[in-house]
């Protein structure tokens, strides 16, 4: 068969680190074709180079058999490559149509846009591969799975016939994913060259025709789904042995840590983001909050640490009820917060780590003397954080924003587990860092567990949910809707709790 | 309410709204709210505010919050004047509109370019634009005969005309008839003030007002109907998005923000002509650019919107230009306890407490302000306007949306 990409030595070296070292990948026309590694193994680099966000230092690039040089995006789409961003590159105030359109407008005279013509071809390109969406729909009251769809057709729209997929599995339940993968299937059968990144690897293993492994912006192997075994794919991506999120024996105790009773929480609007919601952790426990993300739980958590509003019921800490007490006191009595969003909420980007790691530990020992803030304290805790938790970082002064997300996010879990929280919350606590930094925060949250912390995690992970919770709760619409067993149940299962297909059984 | 169309919607605000003033003008016994002269006060008072406010759609709308409108305008009259005194009033239009689009140009160079906080920049452009204007008057304005360091000589205008049949304009040399004018005049329960008002949007209307007026479907038009528009918009909500698809954010950015500023210029040269008030002045646009935000705030970032915003802060700023006794500003105080009061009652349907509180209180204000006095002071006729401005977006303000990426910082490649 046809190469439809080949790449050869491409290299691509930024201030300090090389992302791609002569990184050699070849696609055949009309294959699914994965390319597996950690975060910061080069694969974002490697696409952004072939979809000509970025210039290779060296290297040669071909598509179809012909040499390429991308200068931009718009000379890959018009060599027929489409890509379809991890995040996506929707505007939510505009309809689904204009999304589309955007940037290969069909006009009329005095650049007026034709929109019968844009109507006319996008549900032809909708018929052809079996994608439907409403035109006129805007983007921000679309599902995550359709606006990935919305991703997908606009790709097509422009008559690629080579598709990149940027971590397509990231934001979608498993429901979602066999949605996703079967449109995938779809396309292939029409023509379509399909390249994607993933680091789950069961779904890789599921859906790819041939998988590439790159580690630490190499290519380590070039392997056919069904010669490997998903525990062969993981120790060429990390170069070790594969950890687990898997807690062995149980640490719950009979002290109740956090008590949340009947809590309501609403928007200004009075919509109802938490309803009714009731829940207890012990020392020792951990509980998982399963759901699709807007159903709740980020504004769950909020209410728990105090940062938004609670409309009725009662928050309880070690017996004591801190419902309307002020965030930062709710942190000196001993809530721990890993927020989803690092960059927005847990971290000053431009500030340096000591100061980061004083963050919301700025009134305690051993950040402040006094009135003061205790630069030379701080200093030595962020040292202990640093090497506690295999934060990768020439110092505690650099800017937190030079430091890959892992680290990052290890700074982070170091400052809230010195502190030694008797409740942990922990949103997203593993969300977008590579393996390796991920089994460091499983085991930083395993052992505090140990030694009787509480935590309530939010996950989209269902593996990590399942591996390290004692108790499992689902929230849908603001409701916890079934509690389940996480010994027992499967990711697919709770997907469908997830989702409201399954209900608890009475 | 979203199924009636945008036009109609906003013809029956107005609608409501010279209901509520003819019924006030009943208790004052006073014509000065629906006279033609009110409306025609309130055009020339809502056109810079008009221009303004498109002005800052075009930015905002690429994305850049556009706060040096004022400075941008205080060009545009300058130059406006200078060009009109120098060259003739068509030249002056040209010249303030140039002006007005450097002011422009140097606030994308300083956000697009080089990413400066979009209010940094926009606060030194008001702080150098009259400075820049103090210069030039002292170095030009006083070699012209009239003219000093703070002012110019007598502005000349590109002229006005007025509607024929309806606004009883001449055809030719002959003088058509009147048709507003003779409604008016029946003094019919609302339809006369109604016709009244409209008279005053007919008569004597400036070609920079027919203009201005114009540029509302036009701007409606090119921003969302054609491509040029659909990529200033992205660049506005998703900046990413466009350069994914081989958009070219910066240039995108640059031509809404330099837009921007000639059509502040477009504002300042209004402001000299003969219309409002046929000389420069140093300090005369007094806020208008920032009150130009404030209708593009308030019309939630459409042009029909912004239209609606500019004559419903021109027209207080109207009344108070025609009002030497401070009867007419008095009779507005009880129009804004009447809609204050209304507006306490759509807060209290919608059950937000705080705002209908808060409404009802400055409503009762108003009121008892009204009732224990026949005048308005000379100082609040001047104020009053900018009051209700604040009062209206206080409450208007919080239900809006703007451009999703509005006055965020872009870079190419960063997420």
């Amino acid at each position: 068969m046809a190469q439809a990409i080949e790449l050869i030595g491409i290299t691509k070296r930024f201030p300090g680190v090389v992302a791609n070292d002569s990184v050699n990948l070849s696609v055949e026309e009309g294959e699914i074709h994965a390319i597996c590694g950690e975060n910061g193994a080069g694969k974002s680099t490697l696409m952004k180079i072939l979809y000509g966000m970025q210039q290779p230092d060296a290297g040669t690039m071909k598509v179809d058999g012909r040499e390429v040089r991308f200068t931009s995006p718009s000379q890959a789409i018009d060599a027929g490559i489409g890509m379809v961003h991890q995040h996506f590159m929707l505007a939510d105030q505009l309809t689904v149509l204009e999304n589309v359109i955007l940037g290969a407008e069909p006009t009329k005279a005095f650049g007026r846009i034709d929109f019968e013509e844009a109507r006319s071809h996008l549900k032809q390109v909708g018929e052809a591969y079996g994608l439907t969406i409403d035109p006129d729909d805007l983007v921000e009251e679309l599902e995550v799975g359709e606006r990935q769809r919305v991703e997908i057709i606009k790709v097509l729209y422009r008559g690629a016939k080579i598709l990149i997929l940027d971590e397509p599995t990231a934001v979608l339940v498993p429901q979602e994913v066999e949605e996703l993968f079967r449109n995938m299937r779809g396309l292939k059968n029409d023509g379509a060259t399909l390249l994607f990144i993933d680091h789950k690897l069961d779904e890789v293993l599921a859906i790819a025709d041939t998988i590439t492994v790159l580690r630490d912006g190499k290519t380590v192997a070039t392997v056919k789904p069904d010669e490997v075994t998903a525990h062969d794919l993981a120790e060429l991506m990390v170069g070790s042995e594969l950890p687990t999120p898997e807690t062995t024996e149980s640490t719950v105790t009979d002290v109740v840590a956090l008590e949340v009773d009947s809590l309501l929480v609403v928007d200004l609007e009075d919509r109802v983001l938490v309803d009714d919601v009731s829940f207890r952790i012990r020392r020792g426990e951990v509980v998982g909050i399963a759901g699709v993300e807007g159903n709740g739980q980020a504004e769950l958590v909020d209410a728990v640490l105090g940062t938004r509003p609670v409309k009725s019921g009662k928050i309880s800490l070690m017996g004591e009820e801190i419902t309307l007490i002020p965030v930062r006191e709710r942190r000196e009595k001993g809530i721990g917060y890993i927020p989803q969003d690092r960059h927005r909420e847990g971290l000053l980007l431009p500030a340096p780590l000591w100061e980061n790691a004083a963050l919301g530990h700025q009134t305690q020992e051993p950040f402040t003397s006094g009135p003061f803030i205790d630069r030379d304290g701080a200093k030595s805790r962020t040292e202990h954080i640093r090497q506690e938790f295999d934060v990768r970082t020439p110092n505690v002064e650099v800017a937190a924003h030079a430091l890959s997300g892992g680290n990052q996010q290890k700074l982070i879990v170091g400052r809230e587990m010195t502190a030694g929280p008797v409740v942990l919350l922990a949103a997203h606590p593993t969300r977008g860092i590579d393996v390796g930094a991920q089994a460091e925060v499983w085991d930083d949250i395993k052992a505090a567990r140990a030694l009787g912390m509480a935590t309530l995690l939010i996950s989209a992970d269902l593996d990590e949910l399942i591996g390290l919770s004692d108790t499992i709760v689902v929230m849908l619409r603001g409701k916890l809707v079934a509690t389940v067993d996480p010994a027992t149940v499967s990711p697919r299962d709770l997907g469908a709790y997830m989702t409201g297909a399954k209900q608890e059984s009475a | 309410m979203a199924k009636i169309p945008a036009w109609l919607r906003w013809s029956l605000y107005a609608a409501v709204g010279v209901l509520v003033l003819t019924t006030v003008q009943g208790f004052d016994d006073t014509d000065s709210l629906t006279a033609a002269g009110s409306s025609q006060s309130m055009l020339r008072w809502a056109v810079p505010i008009l221009l303004a406010g498109l002005g800052g759609l075009f930015a905002e709308r690429a994305g850049v919050v556009n706060i040096g409108l004022e400075g941008m305008m205080i060009l545009g009259t300058w130059f406006g004047a200078w060009g009109a005194v120098v060259y003739g009033p068509w030249w002056g239009i040209v010249l303030a509109v140039l002006a007005g689009g450097m002011g422009g140009l140097l606030h994308a160079i300083a956000t697009v370019t080089f990413g400066v906080d979009h209010i940094i920049s926009g606060v030194a452009i008001n702080i150098l634009a009259p400075g820049i204007t103090r210069f030039l008057s002292s170095e030009i304005l006083t070699t012209l005969e009239g003219g000093s360091i703070t002012q110019s000589p007598r502005v000349p205008g590109v002229g006005t005309f007025t509607v024929p049949i309806f606004g009883g304009g001449n055809i030719g040399t002959w003088q058509s008839p009147d048709f507003f004018g003779w409604i008016a005049a029946r003094e019919w329960f609302l339809v006369s003030d109604i016709a009244s008002l409209a008279k005053g949007l007919m008569t004597r209307i400036s070609w920079v007002s027919l203009i201005a007026l114009l540029l509302v479907p036009f701007v409606a038009w090119l921003l969302w109907r054609t491509r040029f528009g659909l990529r200033l918009r992205i660049c506005g909500e998703r900046p990413q998005a466009g350069e994914a698809q081989g958009i070219n954010v910066y240039r995108y950015k640059y031509i809404g923000v330099v837009i921007s500023g000639a059509l502040s210029g477009l504002a300042g040269a209004f402001i000299v002509s003969p219309e409002l008030s046929g000389i420069y002045l140093e300090g005369q646009t007094t806020g208008r650019g920032f009150i130009g935000l404030a209708a593009l705030i308030f019309g939630n970032w459409r042009p029909l919107g912004v239209l609606g915003g500019a004559l419903l802060f021109g027209y207080p700023f109207g009344i108070g230009l025609r009002d030497l006794d401070g009867s007419a500003s008095h009779s507005l105080i009880l129009v804004n306890a009447i809609g204050l009061g209304a507006v306490a009652i759509w807060a209290a349907t919608r059950r937000k407490r705080g705002d209908a509180a808060l409404a009802l209180a400055l409503g009762l204000v108003a009121a008892g302000w009204y009732l224990l006095s026949d005048t308005l002071p000379d100082v609040w006729i001047n104020i009053l306007p900018f009051v209700i401005v604040l009062i209206v977006l206080i409450f208007f303000a919080q239900r809006l949306r703007m451009p999703a990426a509005d006055g965020l910082r872009y870079r190419r490649g960063e997420h």
